[in-house]
This record gives C-alpha cells, structure tokens and sequence, in this order.
C-alpha cells in the first residue's frame, strides 16, 4: 500500500489552510493585550500607592491622531469589503488610504511626544507616570509599524495577482490586526484620560 | 488494525517517491520548517546548554564545599575571574544567576516544551505539522540567538549578570552597582526578549494547531494526556510572557535612559542618585506574574509526559483521565493568582498575605489529586521497568518530596523564616528542577525512537537513572536542613558566620554527590549520541503504544503519515482491556473490530451502537465469559 501513495492525497493535506493561520494571529491579539494589560496594571498601583497619576493635560494632537486612526480603520474595512465584492481598484485605493492614514497617525503619535517634551513632562522624569505615557504610545507605535506590514503585504499581494483564497487570507489578517490596534489606542488613550 | 499493517516499515524505498521538492542540507538540517527537525534541534541546545549549566553548578558548589582551598585549574580556565585557584565573589553571583536562568528558561522551558511540544503535537493530534512552520523555525533561531547572547557574557570583561535569575531591581538597574550588572546584565535582558518571542511564536502556534488541526475522531477528550499538558502549558506562556515583556521593557528604560520606574531613594557611594518615586516591589510583581505560571510551564510538560510514559509502561489505562485534566486546567488557572507567595517579606499588606497563602494551598489539591492517579495506574500494573518507566516514576518521587516542602513555604507566616533560605532552594530544586528534567529524560528515552528511528541502549540508561536519582537526593535532600537552620542562599562565604560553620561537612558531602551526578550524566551524553548513529534499529511500535505516533514509519518522513492521515476512534488509554487479543488497542482500531473487548461506556450513550454490541454478545456468548 505504501508504495502506491498518491501525491494529490499528501497534497490535499498539506494545502494551504488559513483557519489556523488566523487563529496565531487572534492569539497574538491575545497576549500584545495582557502585555498591555500589565503596563497599564503597573500604573495603576503605581498612582495608587503615590497618590498622583500623571497629571497631565494630554496634547489635543492625541485627539487628532485618535480620530486619524479610526478613519484608517473604517479605510481598510471598505477595502476588504470592496475585495468582497472583487472590486480590486477600489481595494487598492483603500489600501493605500489605510497606509497612509497609518504614517499620518505616526507622525501625529511623535509630534504629541515633542509636545510633550517642550511642555516639560520629559521622558526622563521622576514621575513614572508620565515616563509610562510614552512607553504605552511607543509600543502601540511598534504595533502600527507591525499592522504597517501586515497591510502592506495585503497591497502587495492586491498588485502581485495572488489568489484570491491568498489575498483574502492576508486581508483578513491585516483587518484582524489593524482594528485590534485601533481599538486599543482608543483604550489607552481613554485609559490616560481617566487616570490622570 | 488495518492502519498499522498498511504502513510496513520494511519498505524504504517509499521514501523518495513521493516526490517533495528536493532539499538541501540547509533546508534540512538548519533552516528547516518540518516540526520533527526543529524539535531535534531545540533537544540538542537544550542538551548543551543543561551541560553547560551543570558546569556552573559545579564551579559553585566546589566554592561553597571548600570555601578555603585553591584549585589552580580553575585560574587556567577563568583567569581573572578565578585568581590564584580561588572564584571570586562577583564571578560566584554570576555563577548562580546564570545557573538559574539557563535552567529554568533555556532548558526546563525551551529544551522541554520546544522539544516534546514540537514533536508530539502534530503526531500525537494527527497533522502534518505545526499551524505556521515558519513562525516554527523562527521560534528556534530566535531561541538559539538567545543562547549565543547569553553565553557571549561569559566573554566580556565585566562578566555576566549577577543579580540573581531573578534580577530585582535595583541591583540589576544600576549599572554601577556590582561589575555583573554593567554589559552583562544587558546581554541578559536582550537575550530575555529574544528567548520571550521565541516562547511566544512557539507557544502560539502549540494552541492554534491543538485547536485547528487535530485529525478526523481527535476530539479534546480522546487526546493523550501529553497533548493536554502541552496546550495548557502553551496557554500559560501567551498569557504570561507579554508581562514579563512589559517588566523588562521598564527595566532596560530605568538602565540606559535614566527613567525611574523601580527606583527611588538611592545612595550610590557618596552620590545622590536623582531617581525618584518609582518601586522595586512593581517589579517583583510584574516579574512573578510570569515568573510563577512559569514553573508550571516547566512541570506541566513533564507531567504530561510522565502520565503517558507510565499508562503505556504499567499496560494499565491511566487512572483517571477526566480528573488528570481538571487537575491540568485547575493548575493553570490558579497559577495566576499565587504570584505574592515569592513577596511575603516585601512588607505586603498581612491580609493580602492571607489571600495568596491561601490560592496557594489550594494548588495543594490537584497536585495531589495528579500524584494519587499516578500511583494508582502503577497499582497492580504490568510494569516493564524500562528507563523511560523509572524516570517518569522518578518524577513522581520528586514531585510528592519536593511538593510536601511547598506547604511549608506557601504558609506566610512560615515563610517569613524560611524565605531566601537553602530550604526554598532544596524545595524548587526538587520540585520543579529534578522532577521536571526526569520527566524530560523519560521522554528523552521513551521518544528516542520517534526522533531517531533508533533505541538507546537501556543498560546505560538504568546506570544513568539509579546514579542520578541517588545523587539528586543527596544534593537536595541535606539542604532542608541548612535551611531550616537558617542559611541564607546566594551566600559566598557563609563560613564567615559562626553558627553557619557546622554545615561545611554537609556541603562537602552534596558537592561530591553533585560531582558524581554531573558524571552520570555522562553516560547518558555518551548513550544518546552513539545511539544516533549505532543504537539498535527500532520497531515502529517499540513500546506497544495506542497514541498516533507510533502509526508513523520509522523513517521519518515530511508530513509524518505516507498515505492519508488515520482516523482516531478511541481513547489513548486502551491497555489490557478485558476480552483483547493484546494488550493494547491503537487509537486508529475502531469498535468494530474489538466486539469482545467493548465496554458499555465506550459508546458514549450512542444508543445505535450500543444496540449491535448487544446483539453481537447476544450471539456470541462464549466471548462473554472472559469479561
């Protein structure tokens, strides 16, 4: 029996599967959010144990760049929807709106930080809390640079021709990242807001 | 039964028809994406780097044993670190810290998890590899990378980290404050991030492929007890590792850029320094939140391991397979809430003391609940005493004796005596170092076939247990009682105190037992790289095993199954089931096959089958009479 095995039956096997390829990166979601989890959790006892939070007044431009990234959210989610629909002009179009929406987003992110700086709560401070303002916004910037790529290997797959099973795949995941760290912009943001 | 003879082994030259793409040595051996590969890979640098940090063990026991002798080879191989026979106090804390943090991370996590999580999984669940071999390979380099930045401090002029494995703060914060805590100590840190990705791409990808991609029949309750500790054990790393991320992230800010998250206060010298307001105690907790479920990332797998090493080697199903996994699931969950038993002496609040005392007992119970199943499936067994048999029964020796001593630590008020003391030592390394690398080893044995189509030969490997087993009694065992005397651990010369004096005998006594275990361990080294190459070619199944990776050839193929993978019917556990031909029954042999063997509770209320059994026996009652 074992000679006559035919290739197409290991092939089958072996072909591309994205069920579980998606389900690494919801587990990725999963554990970016505990780390998270556990700076905010550090500010937390922090301001409770010293009695003071940051007590800041946050740059308006976080407002701007909050605002920046929900519209490159609704972007790519048309994207995905006009990828749906086969539409791959208007996929790419939105693609490249989500890109770009991301780098302004960024630079918005580093502006807030000089804003910050001129202001005089440093990064160097001996107020943890407001030290933990950029570290939070700095690794949230990592995670933009990381859904950067994700969307960007979504646009080049949209040029390449890739299968559309393969285009799918990488849309989804970049979906699944991308909104995964819009929304948890919005809780940082908020949660920097409520402890101030 | 058909599955199995389909796949004799005797037919090699199936290997090259059908046709996978060539490789090349690169692509085999070094950067490979196939799941048994990597897990070779990830057992040889675990194998290397535990011999490494046995070595270290070494060197620190030799000083604390003859804490007044020169050894002058020692300053031929550390120079300065070691002048005039003698290793420095400096060196002696980069000896324990580097110990600590090789063992538990590099060879009781990686080189235990990474090897048996990547070999088993998709041969125990049926699949033809992980959910992303990518992301597999680079779990390994990135590991690998680790280990070369870790080593490579050993090559600096200042030395390794010396701040304890633990590396509180402000010790490890302060550049300046001993010479282990300038380069090396940012080698180390550098090295954790690439170790905790590492952990992360693999620990991702164990649960996505247990969920997604088990074979046809596999469902959760038909899986071996190994694949459940693997899961749960992967589980608990995604959910802790990001935190210790986030710990570590501060500390390499506090270090090189002169923030102050966990310091305040501090006089270095005559110099004021200006941080202010942060806290070390943020560290330990941040640390311990990992740092906890991480000892039952080492356990858990070895557990696993044992169960199923023990069930096949008893030819007895496991004794309570359902209450094996709660204890599993319970274990996980409440490893997450006894983080604060490492901080009972941090000044925490008494009541909050009182909360983790008592989550901590609680572990007590399905700990025990693990440790009576597992005496109950010897009970009465048909042990074959194979090395495999005797170290998993040796994991079970050390888990109750060291188990026992985590009572007495998990009771604060206890604990406020017997913190940092050798009795913590003696408890940890009983616990979770001896118990865990004797369940590694079993699986090292048990394994071997499955990894090298060849068996490693047993006279060396009961050589190796008994002088081991003896000798890690011998090493741990007297540290009880320096403990309870109050011997502070991390001491350099703790003969400098009077009423310490008295236990120098006893440590002359545990290095030499360290010694002879260390050589042991060398029969072990000699047993499985010769039989690599020249043991005795293994059967497919040596071990009369139910679990689906014996159904595999022997030769290893990419993608594991020739044909099409087997459908799974039963449970793992079918051993010398009342009314079988023999005296186990693979998971892919289904019902039908076995009429004079089935039980009414294997159907599972079906109520179909249940009906044609009753009419078989109904019309074969002779095979009646053998239940």
């Amino acid at each position: 029996m074992v000679h006559t095995l035919k290739e197409e039956d290991l092939k089958g096997d072996m072909a591309f599967n994205a069920k579980p390829r998606k389900f690494v990166v919801w587990l990725f979601v999963v554990s970016s959010t505990i780390m998270f989890g556990g700076l905010t959790s550090y500010y937390i006892v922090f301001a409770a144990s010293k009695g003071k939070g940051h007590g800041l007044v946050l740059p308006d431009v976080f407002i701007y760049s909050t605002a920046i990234l929900i519209a490159s959210s609704i972007c790519l989610f048309l994207a995905s929807k006009a990828l749906q629909k086969a539409n791959f002009t208007s996929q790419k179009l939105f693609l490249w709106g989500t890109l770009v929406l991301g780098g302004v987003f960024g630079y918005l992110q580093v502006d807030a930080w000089s804003t910050l700086f001129h202001t005089g709560a440093a990064f160097v401070n001996n107020n943890a809390a407001i030290s933990m303002i950029y570290v939070v916004s700095g690794l949230h910037l990592l995670h933009i640079f990381a859904g950067f790529c994700f969307v960007l290997s979504s646009l080049i797959g949209a040029y390449t021709g890739l299968s559309l099973e393969k285009s799918k795949f990488r849309m989804e995941i970049a979906s699944i990242f991308w909104h995964f760290i819009d929304i948890l912009w919005i809780y940082l943001y908020v949660f920097l807001l409520l402890n101030s | 039964m058909s599955t199995i003879s389909l796949h004799d082994t005797h037919n090699h030259d199936n290997h090259d028809d059908h046709g996978h793409h060539k490789e090349t040595f690169l692509t085999k051996y070094v950067f490979s994406q196939d799941h048994k590969m990597i897990a070779k890979q990830f057992l040889i640098t675990g194998i290397i780097m535990a011999v490494i940090a046995m070595g270290l063990s070494i060197l620190f026991r030799l000083q604390l044993a003859w804490p007044d002798k020169d050894f002058p080879i020692l300053e031929t191989f550390l120079g300065k670190w070691a002048e005039g026979g003698r290793i420095k106090p400096d060196f002696y804390l980069a000896l324990v810290t580097i110990h600590g943090t090789i063992m538990v991370f590099f060879v009781l996590t990686a080189g235990l998890s990474g090897t048996f999580s990547n070999l088993l999984i998709p041969l125990q669940i049926g699949a033809r590899d992980m959910a992303s071999p990518f992301l597999n390979m680079l779990s390994y380099w990135f590991f690998f990378a680790a280990c070369v930045i870790m080593m490579s401090s050993f090559f600096i002029q200042t030395g390794p980290a010396s701040a304890g494995w633990t590396v509180y703060p402000p010790l490890s914060a302060l550049p300046t404050a001993i010479s282990g805590s300038g380069l090396g100590m940012t080698l180390w840190l550098i090295s954790m991030v690439l170790f905790v990705a590492s952990s992360l791409m693999g620990g991702i990808n164990y649960v996505s492929t247990i969920l997604n991609m088990r074979t046809k029949g596999m469902d959760l309750w038909k899986m071996p007890l190994t694949i459940w500790a693997f899961f749960l054990t992967a589980i608990l790393g995604v959910l802790s590792f990001p935190v210790l991320v986030a710990g570590v992230v501060l500390l390499i800010f506090d270090r090189s850029f002169g923030t102050s998250f966990y310091l305040s206060d501090i006089v270095m010298g005559t110099q004021i320094l200006p941080n202010e307001g942060g806290s070390p105690i943020l560290w330990q907790h941040l640390f311990w939140f990992l740092g906890h479920p991480e000892v039952y990332i080492v356990i858990m797998p070895a557990m696993g391991l044992s169960s199923e090493i023990m069930s096949v080697n008893a030819r007895k199903p496991i004794f309570g397979y359902h209450a094996m996994i709660y204890s599993l699931i319970g274990i996980t969950i409440l490893s997450f809430i006894v983080w604060g038993h490492h901080m009972f002496v941090t000044g925490m609040n008494p009541l909050l003391g009182g909360v983790f005392m008592i989550t901590t007992l609680i572990i007590a119970v399905p700990s025990a609940v693990k440790t009576f199943n597992w005496l109950a499936t010897l009970w009465r067994g048909n042990i074959r005493f194979t090395p495999a048999m005797l170290f998993a029964i040796g994991m079970v020796s050390f888990f109750i004796s060291g188990g026992l001593t985590g009572i007495f630590l998990g009771n604060a008020s206890l604990d406020i005596n017997l913190h940092d003391t050798y009795f913590v030592v003696a408890h940890f390394h009983l616990v979770m170092g001896s118990a865990a690398i004797f369940g590694m080893l079993a699986g090292v044995y048990h394994y071997f076939p499955k990894m090298f189509g060849r068996l490693m030969s047993s006279k060396l490997g009961y050589l190796h247990f008994w002088i081991t087993f003896a000798c890690a009694y011998l090493v741990f065992f007297p540290l009880h009682f320096l403990g309870l005397d109050g011997v502070p651990r991390r001491y350099y010369a703790f003969t400098e105190f009077e009423f310490m004096q008295k236990w120098v005998t006893v440590n002359i006594l545990v290095t030499w037992a360290a010694i002879i275990a260390a050589l042991a361990q060398v029969a072990f080294l000699f047993n499985f790289f010769y039989s690599i190459f020249k043991g005795k070619v293994s059967s497919q199944n040596p071990w009369g095993a139910n679990t689906l990776e014996w159904t595999t050839p022997v030769e290893r193929i990419h993608g594991n199954w020739p044909g099409e993978i087997p459908t799974v019917y039963r449970w793992p556990y079918d051993y010398s089931k009342p009314g079988a031909d023999a005296d186990f029954i693979p998971q892919t042999v289904p019902f039908s096959q076995t009429m004079g063997s089935n039980m009414p509770h294997d159907f599972e209320g079906n109520t179909e089958s249940e009906r044609i059994q009753r009419e078989w026996e109904e019309a074969n009652p002779s095979s009646d009479a053998s239940k």
